[in-house]
């Protein structure tokens, strides 16, 4: 186990530090800077921005020092929130953007897997068919159409549910959001879990467990479900990256305080280091979550432990 | 089988004769008729906040959005198909190398890595497409190079070798035409991947920029007008959903019949 995560770091670290030097040198390849406004300002004022912000170094001597405070878990200031460092915002964005995703893939995984079980459980029957269109139809729909959807049934026209905002975090101002930004992942785990069931279930030591007579219920949850989930572990990696991705517009769509919110903010506004910060961040996280995913993969399939 | 095609065919002619059968553009603004219901007079399915028809905009959007993906998709044709090839027919030192770097990249935030490029380079209708095809291409390049492997080993790119057929002959002329049915398959299976990606991004006002419009746009801007015209969102959705559902139908179709 500790030999796996060795390995993967030893690819995941230079990964990571590519990321970082090629977003770097790629931002200031870039034609146009973040002092470029409506006005030009007097050359004078310029320089001096720049040399507070330290533009006018040599590159690599930038890229050194960006990495240096990184390591320090500084990511430098804002340049349009103007008395924040990116730090900051993100320290502000993050425990927003990851409640709403941890409780996406709860809620993911809980549908998903429920929906396999009950279609692997009749393979070919009606159930089965019409769960699997729907799963399929789910990955098909992107959240940006869904969220918008669930808020005009829901919200809207029904009026049940708070149509945008964070609140305090408290659960009527989730559900919308989260289950918006859980659909597309439900769908295609449910698919991964009901194909890898289906395949475990017509395996000798499940055939061997019914002729002793197990309930289905107990053959499907101590014997069949641990090797079948092994497809699904492999998903985990993309998954958090998909959501991830999908709570930049679940945020945008719902109005919530997330990280994703002040990285579009930064795209459009042209917020170099807010917008460097988050990738960096984004890119960390995804490294991370594969890793787990691996780990979850070995606790799994004992075989591949190696 | 045909239900996708049908769906798929109806989209895209109308997509690319629609426009010329209706009275308005997609930028004209008829002042008399703003936010109409659908089945107005004049505006068969309505118009939004600013009085635009929406017919014509869903039509022009739809037509933007394919093409970017058409694009996009064949640019991650061109990169993948490259990158697989060159992998598959060096093998050993070459091929881990350049398999790492795929592998590197999926673990990467793509979406990210095209805003950023967004970003910096401006937002041009160009860049949209190039981006992500060059973040797009990764499943091409294995798959290609899968089949590159495969192929090194028939007695036909053997024999040519024996022949001294010069490599870049043997790979064009002999291999490549072997593998264009996967290669198509799988094009088909990026072209939703991308529609996708361009809605995302000009969803959140990161890819193609007003005037000119696409799905993404349309869904944005009906997003924002979702209280008082809920049917300028309802269109652009319903005609996004079923796109992707075809081609996703109809790529992995063609998939399950090439790779088998």
């Amino acid at each position: 186990m500790l030999e796996l995560i060795r390995r993967r770091l030893l690819t995941a670290l230079p990964t990571l530090a590519a990321v970082i030097i090629l977003s770097f040198l790629l931002m200031r390849l870039a034609p146009g800077g973040p002092f470029d406004g409506e006005r030009p300002l007097d050359p004078q004022t310029r320089e001096a921005l720049m040399t507070a912000y330290g533009l006018n170094e040599p590159l690599h001597v930038q890229v050194g020092t960006y990495i240096w405070r990184l390591l320090h878990g500084d990511f430098g200031p804002s340049l349009v929130y103007r008395d924040f460092t990116v730090t900051d915002l993100i320290a502000r964005g993050l425990p927003v953007s990851l409640t709403l995703g941890a409780l996406a893939l709860i809620l993911a995984l809980l549908l998903g897997l429920l929906a396999g079980m009950v279609a692997a459980a009749r393979p070919g029957s009606r159930t089965d068919r019409s769960l699997m269109l729907f799963a399929t139809l789910l990955t098909a729909l992107p959240s940006f159409v869904v969220g918008p959807l669930l808020v005009l049934l829901l919200g809207l026209w029904a009026g049940w549910l708070p149509v945008s905002g964070w609140g305090d975090g408290d659960v009527p101002h989730l559900v919308l959001p989260v289950v918006a930004l859980a659909l597309p992942t439900a769908g295609a785990i449910a698919k991964l879990a009901r194909a890898g069931l289906a395949q475990v279930l017509a395996q000798d030591h499940v055939r061997m467990a019914r002729a002793r007579g197990l309930g289905w219920r107990r053959i499907v949850l101590v014997h069949a479900l641990r090797p079948a989930l092994v497809p699904v572990a492999s998903y985990l990696g993309p998954a958090s990256a998909g959501l991830l991705t999908g709570a930049v517009v679940i945020e945008t769509v719902f109005a919530l305080p997330g990280l994703g919110r002040y990285f579009v903010q930064g795209a459009l506004n042209r917020d170099y280091p807010l917008v460097m910060g988050v990738v960096t961040l984004y890119a960390g996280l995804i490294i991370l979550f594969n890793l787990l995913a691996d780990l979850a993969y070995g606790w799994l399939d004992p075989r591949t432990r190696g | 089988m045909r239900a996708p095609f049908a769906i798929l065919a109806l989209i895209l002619l109308a997509a690319l004769i629609g426009p010329w059968l209706i009275d308005w553009r997609y930028d004209a603004i008829d002042w008399d008729a703003v936010r109409a219901a659908p089945l107005s007079p004049g505006h068969m399915l309505g118009t939004d906040s600013v009085g635009r028809d929406l017919l014509a905009r869903t039509l022009i959007g739809t037509r933007v959005t394919l093409g970017v993906a058409l694009a996009a998709a064949l640019v991650s044709l061109v990169i993948g198909v490259g990158w697989g090839a060159i992998a598959g027919w060096k093998g050993g030192r070459t091929d881990e190398a350049m398999m790492r770097i795929v592998d590197a990249l999926y673990a990467l935030p793509f979406m990210f890595v095209v805003i950023l490029l967004m970003v910096l380079f401006g937002r041009s209708i160009l860049l949209v497409f190039l981006g992500i095809g060059a973040v797009e291409w990764l499943t091409m390049a294995r798959v290609v190079r899968g089949q590159m492997l495969a192929l090194r080993e028939r007695p036909f790119v053997i024999a040519a070798e024996a022949a001294g057929t010069p490599p870049v002959a043997i790979v064009l002329r002999h291999m490549l035409p072997n593998i264009a049915g996967v290669a198509i398959a799988y094009l088909l299976l990026t072209i939703p991947q991308v529609v996708m990606i361009e809605s995302f991004l000009s969803f959140l006002g990161l890819g193609v920029q007003e005037p000119m419009t696409s799905l993404g746009i349309l869904l944005k801007d009906g997003v924002d007008d979702m209280d008082l015209a809920p049917h300028a969102m309802l269109l652009p959705a319903i005609v996004l959903v079923a796109l992707l559902l075809c081609l996703t139908r109809i790529g992995e179709r063609l998939r399950d019949r090439f790779v088998g």
